[in-house]
């Protein structure tokens, strides 16, 4: 009888084994086939690759509730049992020796059932006997999870407008220039940059929110870029720094009285005996600001620390200040132009010198194809209506936006020479960026303390053999 | 305790008996295979039948001649409109006894037998059917305050004419709910026919050999019940029964037939029938066990004079066989 148990016990778990796995199969089913339904609301998800986990979640939703009204009773027991009788023909001696071992009240007649049962099961294979059959879960799984899989891939489960969506408008243009110009000035800290770039995406989030026209935008950031470039170029007639130097120059200037901060800062810095010939060994490293002392008519070695680290604080505001003056000039400039292309520059391209210098034509650069050389335009006759691409400098950081197709092409290519003339960096200013380059790297815990002193002497003794 | 060796010879002795035992029987009587083997199981459950069918169609010979192959003992009795309980149980008579003195004594009617043939009961009053009443359920009647127990075993076989309603007193319900079952005897076919003629023109077949006799009987009684019954089973059979009422659909699982033409469904009584003599069935066809098959098959005899049909289904022509196949069709093995 103990095998006529085991029997059973495999045929049922053969059995629930299966209604397992079709439980699996019909949740997993029912959960691609509601993604498919529900991927319309997936534009509604906080982030968009949540999408790619909606049928998860639904499954997660669902599986319970299959589970549990799939769960086996003792009914589901007898019917296999019986689905054995019917197909062993075995006129019910499954099931009621099933019974009677249950009870184990096998007496008389019931023993010879038990007994015939044994008979006939003893050589039965749950799996050949009872094979799976697989249902429609089985067969629309994969074809609902690659329709799902291909909606979402077509972005089928977006709306209309945001799948289709032309190119940016004026006021997206501006809301995203002007969260640039947020995040350079926040690096650079530049406290008027930062101030214009709120202002300015306030303007462009207000006139999307309101659905404003673009005439009333170019007005109000017109007006506030205006404002802005005013006060800075007030500011710039009192400031020394206003004049001769590039943006290079200032930004040099800025890490050179950085690598200064650090050697005042240093803990033998406080000895003011070595500080005067600390102070000159360096300074011959540190050429923009030799230059702004000299200026000064000062050599700083007659300085004490105080007043070198207030004459540092003066400058670097100085130079924080010609830099953001300098920033708030090329975003007047730049809006300037960008408003003038407005939204009939829609998927043209639009160009801006990212490192705020103003723009000027290429001496020795042309431009290889114009807008009017592209296809779907006629060559050589000159589009009036067409504004002119802003002009981009060679050595500039250039970025180039647009799209590439037929028709209004937006690719533009730049070739030219550079003419053999005399550099205007002078070796000596190579050096000293050598030199402070050298000392920042030194500073830092990636070079060895021993060989620290080697590699200062070896810059510091270029600028000698220079000489 | 009986070895599964020992239950199998005996299961085997019960098969053995009954095929020969309708071998027997078949020299006499042509067809009604099917009719034969419920009439015995009938007899082995304890139940009385109901036979019903136009006449001429050999009930009284196969009741008669299934007395001879048993071994017991045989009583007709025709069912009249002047027949008196009395004539049925029989009564007391004054009578002298060695003394001479007057006294009753108790004259024995022909209920008094195994085998008692109801010939055209419905033609009796109901005062005379009920006669038998007790007899049926009790297996005794009960004459001047006195009761005298019956032969055992004790078997009603009942016969009544479908179409001839003309002067006849339908049973009571009551009465009906006594029968375990009720068999149709149907018209014999071609070839039956044939036969028929050749047995009954020709010379007389010999005497039936006895096969069986009473404490054999009572002996595949016991065995019946012995019978294991699965639980699935048994509540296929109890929602098949539930399903003759008149209840809404979730209740008995059934169709709109039994709540569209049933007045009142079947009794326990019914329920009992049907298991008990699919118990029988299985026996006979040499099985330790119920089938579903069994159930099914024995459904009809045991219902269909259960089922208490409204003028509606008179009025459209519906009997309770076809509710009874319409109730099988839609009930399912396992719930």
């Amino acid at each position: 009888m103990d095998s006529l148990g085991t029997k059973f016990a495999a045929l049922l778990s053969w059995e629930r084994r299966k209604r397992r796995e079709e439980t699996l199969l019909a949740a997993s089913s029912i959960a691609a086939a509601l993604a498919i339904l529900l991927a319309p609301l997936n534009f509604y998800l906080p982030v968009s690759w949540l999408r790619w986990l909606v049928p998860i979640a639904l499954w997660v939703a669902v599986s319970p509730w299959f589970f549990y009204r799939a769960r086996w009773r003792r009914a589901d027991s007898a019917r296999t049992l019986v689905r054995v009788d019917k197909t062993l023909r075995l006129d019910e001696r499954a099931v009621t020796a099933w019974e009677l071992a249950e009870r184990a009240a096998a007496e008389g007649a019931g023993s010879l059932v038990l007994r015939q049962a044994e008979e006939k099961l003893r050589a039965v294979d749950p799996r050949a006997l009872l094979p799976r059959r697989w249902r429609w879960p089985a067969f629309a799984l994969l074809p609902l999870l690659l329709l799902w899989f291909a909606l979402l891939w077509l972005d089928f489960d977006r709306p209309n407008e945001v799948r289709h969506a032309g190119p940016p408008t004026l006021a997206q243009q501006l809301r995203e220039y002007a969260r640039e110009l947020q995040q350079k000035a926040k690096d650079q800290n530049l406290r008027e940059t930062l101030n214009l770039g709120r202002e300015l995406e306030k303007a462009a989030q207000t006139n999307l929110d309101a659905k404003g026209n673009e005439e009333t935008l170019k007005k109000e950031s017109a007006e506030t870029a205006d404002k802005f470039a005013a006060a800075a170029k007030g500011g710039a007639e009192k400031d020394s720094l206003s004049s001769g130097a590039s943006e290079q120059n200032l930004k040099d200037l800025q890490a050179e009285i950085a690598a200064a901060r650090d050697l005042l800062e240093m803990p033998e810095s406080s000895k003011s005996a070595d500080l005067g010939q600390r102070w000159g060994e360096r300074l011959a490293a540190l050429p923009q600001l030799k230059r702004q002392l000299e200026g000064g008519e000062q050599t700083g070695q007659g300085l004490g620390q105080n007043e070198l680290k207030a004459f540092l604080d003066k400058l670097e505001q100085q130079v924080s200040g010609e830099l953001d003056r300098r920033t708030v000039i090329d975003a007047q400039q730049y809006l300037e132009q960008m408003m003038k292309q407005g939204q009939g520059a829609k998927g043209e391209n639009y160009a801006r010198s990212g490192s705020g210098d103003e723009a000027e034509p290429g001496a020795n650069g042309m431009r290889e194809k114009n807008f009017n050389s592209q296809p779907g335009k006629e060559p050589g006759r000159q589009d009036q209506e067409t504004r002119a691409l802003p002009e981009l400098r060679a050595g500039g950081s250039t970025q180039v936006k647009g799209q590439v197709g037929e028709g209004d092409s937006s690719a533009l290519g730049f070739k030219g020479k550079p003419t053999p003339e005399k550099s205007t960096v002078s070796p000596a200013e190579i050096n000293a960026t050598y030199r402070r380059q050298a000392e920042q790297e030194l500073n830092s815990e990636r070079v060895p303390d021993g060989l620290k002193e080697t590699i200062r002497n070896y810059f510091m003794s270029l600028g000698e053999t220079n000489k | 305790m009986q070895t599964a060796e020992e239950i199998e010879q005996r299961i085997a002795s019960a098969r053995r008996t009954f095929n020969e035992l309708r071998g027997e029987l078949g020299r006499i009587i042509v067809g009604h295979q099917e009719l034969i083997e419920q009439v015995f199981i009938a007899l082995i459950c304890g139940g009385h039948c109901l036979l019903e069918g136009v006449p001429g169609l050999g009930k009284t010979l196969m009741v008669r001649s299934l007395g001879e192959v048993l071994s017991l003992s045989f009583s007709r009795i025709q069912f009249t409109p002047d027949l008196m309980p009395a004539d049925i149980t029989g009564t007391n008579m004054l009578t002298d006894d060695a003394s001479g003195r007057k006294v009753f004594e108790f004259q024995r009617g022909p209920v008094f037998a195994h085998i008692v043939l109801a010939d055209e009961i419905n033609r009796a009053t109901p005062k005379t059917q009920s006669a038998l009443l007790e007899a049926m359920q009790e297996q005794s009647v009960t004459v001047g305050g006195k009761m005298h127990r019956l032969e055992n075993p004790f078997m009603v076989l009942a016969t009544q004419n479908p179409i001839e309603m003309e002067g006849t007193y339908p049973l009571p319900e009551a009465q009906i709910d006594r029968f375990f079952f009720k068999l149709l005897l149907q018209f014999p076919n071609r070839e039956e026919l044939g036969r028929i003629a050749d047995l009954t023109t020709a010379a007389a077949p010999a005497a039936l050999r006895e096969i069986l006799d009473a404490p054999s009987i009572l002996q595949m009684r016991q065995w019946v019940r012995e019978v294991p019954l699965a639980e699935v089973v048994k509540d296929y059979a109890v929602r098949l029964v539930m399903g003759t009422h008149p209840l809404p659909k979730p209740a008995n699982g059934s169709g709109g037939l039994a709540q569209r033409f049933v007045l009142y469904g079947s009794s326990p009584r019914g329920l009992q029938s049907l298991i008990l003599a699919s118990k029988a069935r299985a026996l006979l066809a040499g099985r330790p066990n119920v089938s579903f098959e069994d159930i099914r098959t024995l459904l009809l005899p045991s219902l269909r004079h259960r089922l208490i049909l409204n003028l509606e289904a008179d009025a459209e022509g519906v009997n309770a066989a076809k509710i009874l196949t319409e109730i099988v069709e839609q009930i399912p093995e396992v719930e």
